[in-house]
């Protein structure tokens, strides 16, 4: 009987009638609703939600998160949505209102209370919408489909690290995927393993339904250090990838002055790299991508190496070209590190965690382009990845593999310095204590890149605690940032012995050593079993950072040796002697 | 940059016949061709003609030109060998991580094995090879000469392979790049500066042995081949100092020739490969290199041959990776065969020699253990005397930029006279004021090595950057401080790089150092070098091998102990970072 009803609603939904398809609906439960909505595009989410009763949209609303619950509200009029917020649940109303960050909570109020003008960027909702894709689109085949593919790295010692863990992931056709993470994560690696630039350890890679080592799937990859070669002018670059294909020299001077005119880079086919700038180099690096016309564009952190105008622009004229479908690319594959650009590109994003890389969230953003970055709804979605991203990992529960007992994770220290810490304490307090993270992102001017591990540093130090996307100050916390910089020592050291284990175990390898010292070798060889080689480096440099900035120990570096700083010695001597 | 264009002008070929100007203009390169054609014809037609290998070596001054010239095509003969062997066997070490680890410590060896070592087995496989022709004999040379100079390019190679951007690989691979395309438009361009730089210090080392390689007694038998090494050798020999100065006249000639027609057009044109983001200020320039750019003929020549023949290979090879790709990897049985062959092959021979060093008694032995302290000692005595005199001087003139403008040609000149040649001059000079072969070689040996650590002593100095050198002047540092705190500090890791190539080099030329033929009579003086050469002539194979292995064994031992140890410190603690 429900499975009539259910089959119905899709079948109308596939025959565009949104009408029928929202009445049939009103007969299905709510939560089963939000289910089928999610699935949908979000234009034909806003075709239905637009047309569902004032009572029965309230019900439903609230089973969608935070940020969709805030743009399928706004696909009403200001007097229908008057009407469905007052009509929600008053504990989900409540929920609701409670993560909403800070703008886009006044700016609802405003609405609320008649006060605001139509939101500019709230999309009219259209009687009939133009058909776009074929078909139900809730069945669209993905290009890609990637089925638990995990990845070890074999390290020189013979320890396999894990890097990716078996993870599910597929790619539609018309999409921008943003695949965002911290450094280190894995987005690399997860990239080359769709594009077939390198095979999983386990776990399946389908283009079309089909393996990917059995297709020949025409891919591009845009790199974040160009990868151009140097010794070929900027024509001979872009045509190297059409020469692989055997394309006759004529056709191929042909595609590729077409591909340079269309990043703009006409009157430079015999320059060299190298007399280009770095935004320019990159508009190469575009115009080799786009002249072999890639079902997929696959880019690697595209605009990292460029400077903030640069990269700016040259989003917005790669988001020109695909939205005026001036590029034969299907879908584009974007890696990131920067949160706002994802929000401002992609039209789905997945979230990333760490060690090995997991994904920790996969949704749409529902926000119909060109987006700015002031809106209310952009906001939303930035902060709601904020949450993600600091959401502390263990909270996230995974199955086990049967059999095998889960591994118990080494603490990893963020690379944060002990200065930074400091610095974002004090803008902390000044701040009474509390605030959302994207705010001190935009205070510190820092990127996400580096604000995040000194997030984590802070927490893992007990002198901040992160609630919701909000960073709250703990006592601690506020005598470190209030203290002096040489009274700041004291207090830093008694956090790390307290929380950080790896510098516990320094000091009482060291202590228990006659002489005090030990190679810094030995560190190495407990970590290398836990991290990626690269890993490992960065947690010995944050390591010998932290200790020496809390005078745990001080660091030969002639002979790579760690010796107990006085501190520890007169303490062990008095102890002695007493 | 205009005259690149040339190959691609719209114009047919044919109607840029060249003018009476640019006629005129590519006289000399006519001329050029026609003088090389000539002489492969001669050197061919000498060849295949019957075996001759005691041939009367005449000291006229009139036989010079003809001896120069079959020397210049032994070298160059060797070199193309040398390039073979580079590519094919770089290539397999870089990319196969099996045979990798079995290649590079081989090459490691192979490298410190001295020449001279090669004789009696090159000689003796390739006589019998072709019994009655000449071919065989100069086969054999051209084959030692190819022992002395293809180590190091091929080093060369493999670590550039091994350094290829990640994601410059990875741009070749996505596209799709042949095998032919990723060779040519990425490998062969990206090794070629370290390869060029490499191939002229070969050709120099070339040179330094060509006495040796051209002349010299097989057991019974006194093999001699026409040359400048051979005109120098049988020079010495009668203690005729005109024809000596002659022989070495025109040998500085050649070299000079070599440097300006070849190499320093070579160098100029390949600043093009430098992987750098931004085009420096001062590129090396050379008068031939913008003659052969500017030469219609030339250009004409490449339009027709070249540019197509290129473009056709890229079409073939562009099909056939297609197609490969479409049939899937084939089997890796042949490579496991190959290999397996390989190793196989390896360890029979190891087999083979070690039951040949066990026939050698113990007083031999004995002789030779003494010979490798004298040589030890030697060598480490000459590195030190070398080192006092070029830090300080190779300082002063690094300092000075317009001093080192005029220095480094001449001392480019002086290091490219083999000290060989000069060697029966510096003897008579030394028999004369009462010396003999004890500090005859130890003079030998200081022209042979000191160059490279001034070379490098220079660059290092020169390479200090203004701001420290201002520093100095500001806190008024007292002479003494600043050579101590500055100069020496900052010339640290060059001066080991000089002293890398010096000792290795410095043992090699020990054979040819301690052991002479001088006015019909055999000198030496005690030392691994000279057990080495007296073996070699004795037809003593057992005690050959023995000797050699001991050299090489201590040369490898010194690199691991000494030189690498050091490297790692220049590398770390010394790097100056601009
Ligand atoms: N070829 C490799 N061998 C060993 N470890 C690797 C290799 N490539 C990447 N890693 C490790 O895998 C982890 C993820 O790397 P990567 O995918 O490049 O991260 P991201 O792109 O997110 O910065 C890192 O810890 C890195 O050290
Ligand atoms: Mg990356």
């Amino acid at each position: 009987m429900a499975m009539s009803d259910h089959n119905k609603v899709l079948e109308l939904i596939s025959q565009e009638n949104w009408e029928a398809a929202a009445h049939a609906m009103e007969r299905l439960d709510p939560s089963e609703v939000a289910d089928l909505l999610q699935k949908l595009p979000f234009e034909q989410q806003q075709n239905i939600f637009g047309r569902f009763q004032v009572d029965f949209a309230a019900r439903v609303v609230g089973h969608f998160p935070y940020y969709h619950q805030y743009v399928l509200l706004h696909s009403r009029g200001p007097e229908a949505m008057r009407a469905i917020v007052d009509k929600i649940d008053a504990d989900d109303r409540m929920r609701f209102f409670d993560e909403l960050p800070e703008e886009a909570w006044q700016h609802l109020m405003d609405e609320l209370s008649g006060a605001a003008l139509p939101h500019p960027q709230r999309p009219q909702v259209q009687p009939v919408s133009k058909p776009k894709l074929p078909g139900p689109s809730a069945v669209v085949e993905p290009i890609i489909e990637a089925r638990q593919v995990q990845k070890f790295y074999e390290q020189p010692d013979g320890n396999r690290i894990e890097v990716i863990a078996p993870t599910n992931l597929t790619l539609e056709p018309e999409t921008i995927i943003a695949l965002l993470g911290p450094s280190g994560s894995g987005k690399s690696t997860l990239l080359r393993m769709l594009s077939g630039l390198s095979s999983p350890s386990s776990g399946q890679v389908l283009w079309h339904g089909k393996p990917l080592a059995e297709t020949h799937p025409n891919v591009a990859i845009v790199f974040q250090s160009f990868a151009l070669f140097p010794w070929l002018t900027v024509c001979e670059n872009v045509e190297a990838p059409l020469a692989a294909l055997g394309m006759a020299k004529q056709e191929r001077e042909q595609r590729a002055t077409q591909a340079l005119d269309s990043v703009g880079l006409k009157g430079f086919e015999n320059a060299y790299p190298k007399e280009l700038s770095g935004g320019m180099k990159q508009r190469v690096g575009f115009a080799r991508a786009l002249a072999v016309e890639p079902e997929v564009l696959f880019m690697d952190e595209p605009f990292s190496a460029l400077d903030v105008l640069t990269a700016e622009n040259l989003r917005s004229e790669l988001m020109e070209l695909w939205m005026a479908k001036k590029i034969p690319t299907k879908s584009i594959f974007l890696v990131t590190h920067n949160i706002e650009e994802a929000v401002l590109l992609a039209d789905r994003v997945i979230v990333l965690g760490r060690n090995p890389a997991r994904i920790r969230a996969n949704f749409r953003v529902n926000i119909p382009q060109p987006r700015e970055r002031s809106a209310a709804e952009f906001t939303v979605y930035v902060d709601y990845i904020y949450k993600v991203m600091t959401q502390p990992q263990a909270d996230i529960a995974f199955p086990s593999v049967p059999g095998k007992p889960p591994k118990t994770k080494f603490q990893m220290l963020p690379h944060a310095r002990p200065g930074g810490i400091a610095g974002l304490l004090e803008l902390l307090n000044d701040r009474g204590g509390r605030e959302d993270l994207y705010h001190l992102a935009d205070e510190l001017r820092m990127e996400v890149d580096d604000l995040l591990p000194t997030v984590d540093a802070a927490v893992l130090l007990g002198f901040a605690t992160l609630e919701a996307g909000d960073m709250i100050i703990t006592p601690e916390g506020q005598a470190f940032g209030n203290a002096t910089i040489s009274a700041q020592k004291p207090l830093f050291r008694e956090a790390a012995l307290t929380h950080v284990t790896l510098l516990q175990q320094m000091k009482s390898a060291l202590d228990r050593k006659s002489d005090h010292a030990l190679p810094l070798e030995f560190f190495r060889d407990v970590l290398d079993e836990h991290f990626s080689q690269e890993e490992v480096e960065q947690q010995i440099e944050t390591a010998l950072n932290w200790g020496r900035y809390a005078e745990i120990f001080t660091y030969d570096s002639e002979d790579e040796r760690l010796i107990l700083h006085d501190n520890g010695l007169s303490e062990k001597a008095q102890t002695e002697r007493g | 940059m205009p005259e690149q264009t040339n190959t691609r002008s719209g114009a047919p070929p044919w109607g840029i016949f060249p003018a009476g100007s640019s006629l005129l203009r590519d006289l000399p390169i006519v001329f050029a061709g026609l003088a090389v054609f000539y002489g492969i014809i001669s050197f061919a037609h000498y060849g295949i003609g019957p075996m001759n290998t005691e041939a009367e070596i005449q000291l006229a001054p009139s036989a010079l030109p003809k001896y120069a010239l079959f020397s210049v095509i032994r070298i160059a003969a060797a070199y193309a060998l040398s390039l073979a062997f580079t590519f094919v066997y770089g290539y397999i070490a870089a990319y196969n991580k099996r045979a990798e680890k079995l290649m590079i410590p081989l090459l490691d060896t192979l490298q410190s094995i001295p020449v001279l070592s090669f004789l009696p087995g090159v000689m003796v496989a390739m006589v019998s090879l072709f019994p009655t022709r000449q071919l065989g004999v100069e086969l054999g040379s051209i084959l030692l000469i190819f022992t002395g100079q293809v180590w190091n390019m091929t080093f060369s190679f493999y670590s550039s392979l091994k350094s290829i951007p990640r994601e410059m690989r990875e741009a070749a691979k996505i596209y799709h790049f042949s095998w032919f395309q990723r060779f040519i438009q990425m490998e062969l361009p990206y090794a070629s500066i370290g390869l060029i730089w490499n191939s002229m210090m070969s050709v120099a080392g070339g040179w330094f042995f060509l006495m040796a390689c051209e002349m010299f007694v097989l057991g019974d038998r006194d093999l001699r081949l026409p040359g400048l090494g051979s005109y120098l050798q049988t020079a010495a020999n009668e203690g005729n100092t005109r024809a000596i100065l002659a022989g070495l006249a025109t040998m500085i000639l050649v070299i000079v020739l070599m440097d300006q027609l070849i190499w320093r057009p070579v160098i100029a044109w390949s600043q093009k490969f430098k992987v750098e983001q931004v085009e420096a200020v001062e590129t090396p320039t050379s008068p031939i290199l913008d003659l052969l750019r500017r030469s219609h003929l030339l250009s004409l020549a490449s339009s027709w041959t070249t540019v197509p023949a290129r473009e056709a290979f890229m079409q073939h090879f562009a099909r056939m990776h297609k197609e490969r790709r479409k049939a899937g990897k084939h089997s890796a049985v042949i490579w496991y065969l190959i290999g397996a062959t390989c190793a196989g092959a390896l360890a029979y021979g190891v087999v083979r020699m070690l039951r040949m060093v066990a026939g050698v008694s113990w007083p031999e032995w004995r002789a030779i253990f003494i010979g490798a302290g004298a040589t030890f000692l030697r060598v480490e005595f000459v590195l030190l005397v070398a080192a006092l005199w070029t830090v300080p001087v190779g300082i002063y003139i690094g300092l000075r930029p317009r001093l080192s403008a005029i220095a480094q040609p001449i001392a480019q000149i002086a290091a490219s006279v083999p000290a060989t040649a000069l060697f029966p001059i510096i003897l008579l000079l030394l028999i004369r004021l009462g010396g003999g072969l004890g500090i005859g070689a130890l003079v030998l040996l200081l022209l042979g090595t000191q160059w490279y650590i001034l070379f490098n002593v220079i660059a290092g100095a020169s390479a200090i950057p203004t701001d420290l050198k201002e520093v100095c002047q500001i806190f008024k540092l007292s002479k003494g401080e600043r050579w101590r705190k500055l100069f020496l500090p900052a010339v640290f890791p060059f001066l080991v790089t000089g002293f890398v190539t010096a000792s290795g080099g410095a043992w090699n030329a020990s054979i040819v150092a301690e052991y002479f033929h001088f006015h019909g009579e055999t000198i030496s003086t005690v030392g691994l070098g000279a057990v080495i050469s007296d073996a070699t002539n004795r037809g003593n194979f057992d005690m050959l091998l023995a000797a050699t292995i001991v050299m090489a064994l201590m040369v490898v031992t010194i690199n691991r102990l000494v030189w690498r140890r050091l490297y790692a410190l220049a590398s770390t603690k010394y790097k100056l970072e601009t």
